[in-house]
């Protein structure tokens, strides 16, 4: 679709900042889901990721994260869990108070969104963000995802306890579990 | 999402009908400039939307399974298939399971495939990544990472050999962004502290300023951290053949005039400082009244020097172009 000229970077970044202009500028509900899908799917594209984050499209998605509308938040998510995927995107998220914000999706009623969700704390992980990501009640949430009737959430779980974290957080969270009457906590979602 | 009617994950057991399966309605309402050439619904693409597995709908019963195989191989080598029997299927279609060995395969067949004719039928074409095994997505997310890492390590590197040949001069193509370099140019430039132009503020000193400015961005080119500060400086290199590109006249005039604060500056703070030889005429000097009384002198001096003061400062801030916080909804 684009094609490969000098005045290419130049075009895509000033498409990107129109949508975002959009975006922030209507007040039309749908045509903001559209926008949002749309800067969403761009940001699974490596070409396009500088361009987002010169544009802070980042913290745009961030900031829907804690929208009413569940669609705003599946795709915000959905944006966050493809940029995260960039170390320098990767640390504009952490900075802008992420994994606080991302944690809570995980308790989200869509599962696309929870999805999305755990793929982005483990995008996040890095040597000083490990310990946060690792806490005991993010850990919990997995072990319970990881007993899910959703083939999708028990594997994605499973990866993360196996990659993100050690055998003995594994355990003693385990055992934390098991020292719990009821599930409290994080529901799985509906859907 | 649809109540999963067994917990059998394994690959070959009784499918489930997942709501990502279903094809979702049309977007109409796009404004033209992001209409795409292909109507396509509103959905968000992500790493766990995608997968190497997928299942295909709509293809008809009459015994074309090793055609529809053989039309996905052209997309990339499969390493299993079957027909998924239990499906919930339309009369006279069948569904298939194609599991490929790379994800980019899957990701062109889906888009080849989907909604095109294949002997007679419509076939609808999606990922079904509840078929992977824990493996199978651990090295999908893997790859994905490493394929990231790998393209933007190229496009910074790309970038950078874009900007080493721009160091030279080229073509009047230049000109046109000039104004922006110059904005960068005011931001990131700390290392000019001697004024080596005349109060004309021609511009054939800033290529003594270049000279300087390189040790800086050919060492700065290598940390990433400093890769803006380093894009910055690059970019006023391309200031410095003025006398063999076209700049702009306002880009000349903003030039001249800071340079021109800069210089009255550095005359008012630090006399001595001024070994450098002038180039060019001096600017007279305003000539000094003699009032023939000491008291009026005195007041005129005054005056003379809070003018001198006044005119000093610059009165107007250069305009940065700083990239402004987006509204936040």
């Amino acid at each position: 679709m684009w094609k490969k000229d000098s005045s290419e970077g130049s075009d895509r970044f000033e498409y990107l900042q129109t949508l975002v202009t959009e975006f922030q500028d209507t007040d039309n509900e749908e045509a903001k889901e559209q926008v949002l899908a749309n800067l969403a799917n761009f940001a699974y594209d490596p070409n396009n990721m500088e361009n987002l984050r010169e544009l802070q499209v980042p913290d745009l998605f961030l900031d829907m994260l804690t929208e009413e509308n569940a669609n705003f938040v599946e795709f915000g998510m959905g944006g966050l869990c493809n940029l995260s995927m960039d170390p320098e995107c990767r640390d504009v998220i952490l900075q802008g108070n992420g994994i606080s914000l991302v944690t809570n999706c995980l308790s989200n009623q869509r599962e696309e969104t929870v999805l999305s969700a755990i793929t982005t704390l483990m995008n996040l992980t890095t040597p000083s963000s490990r310990a946060e990501i690792t806490d005991p009640a993010i850990l919990q949430c997995m072990l319970r995802f990881s007993l899910s009737e959703s083939p999708r959430l028990r594997s994605l779980a499973a990866v993360f306890l196996q990659d993100c974290c050690s055998q003995e957080q594994v355990a003693r969270a385990e055992q934390q579990m098991q020292g719990q009457q009821s599930a409290v906590g994080i529901p799985l979602p509906k859907d | 999402m649809a109540a999963p009617r067994n917990n059998n994950s394994s690959c070959w057991g009784d499918p489930d009908v997942y709501k990502h399966h279903e094809q979702k309605k049309i977007c109409i309402s796009r404004p033209k400039y992001r209409d795409g050439r292909r109507d396509r619904a509103v959905k968000v693409y992500t790493i766990n939307l995608e997968s190497n597995y997928l299942m295909i709908q709509g293809v008809p019963a009459i015994g074309v399974m090793t055609e529809l195989i053989q039309l996905c191989a052209l997309y990339g080598a499969v390493e299993e298939y079957r027909p998924l029997d239990e499906y919930p299927a339309e009369e006279f279609t069948e569904v298939y399971l194609v599991k490929f060995q790379k994800l980019t395969s899957a990701r062109a067949a889906k888009r080849r495939m989907d909604e095109k004719s294949f002997y007679g039928g419509l076939l609808h074409v999606c990922y079904v990544p509840e078929y992977e095994t824990v493996e199978d997505t651990r090295l999908k997310l893997q790859d994905r990472r490493r394929y990231i890492i790998r393209a933007v390590r190229n496009k910074a590197r790309e970038k950078e050999q874009k900007e080493a040949i721009n160091e030279k001069p080229t073509s009047s193509e230049k000109a046109t962004t000039s104004e922006t370099e110059y904005h960068y140019y005011r931001h990131g430039n700390p290392h000019r502290t001697i004024p080596t132009e005349d109060k004309m503020g021609t511009l054939h000193n800033a290529i003594i300023d270049t000279k300087r400015l390189e040790p800086q961005s050919s060492s700065s080119c290598q940390a990433s951290s400093d890769k803006d500060r380093g894009t910055e400086q690059r970019l006023t290199l391309n200031q410095a053949p003025a006398a063999v590109r076209f700049v702009p006249r306002t880009t000349h005039l903003e030039n001249r005039k800071r340079r021109m604060e800069e210089a009255t500056d550095h005359s008012l703070t630090d006399v001595t400082i001024n070994n450098e030889p002038l180039i060019g005429p001096k600017l007279p000097e305003p000539p000094k009244l003699d009032m023939e009384d000491v008291s009026l002198n005195t007041t005129a001096n005054l005056i003379r020097n809070t003018l001198k003061k006044v005119e000093s400062v610059p009165d107007l801030k250069p305009v940065e172009k700083k990239v402004k916080p987006r509204r936040r909804i």
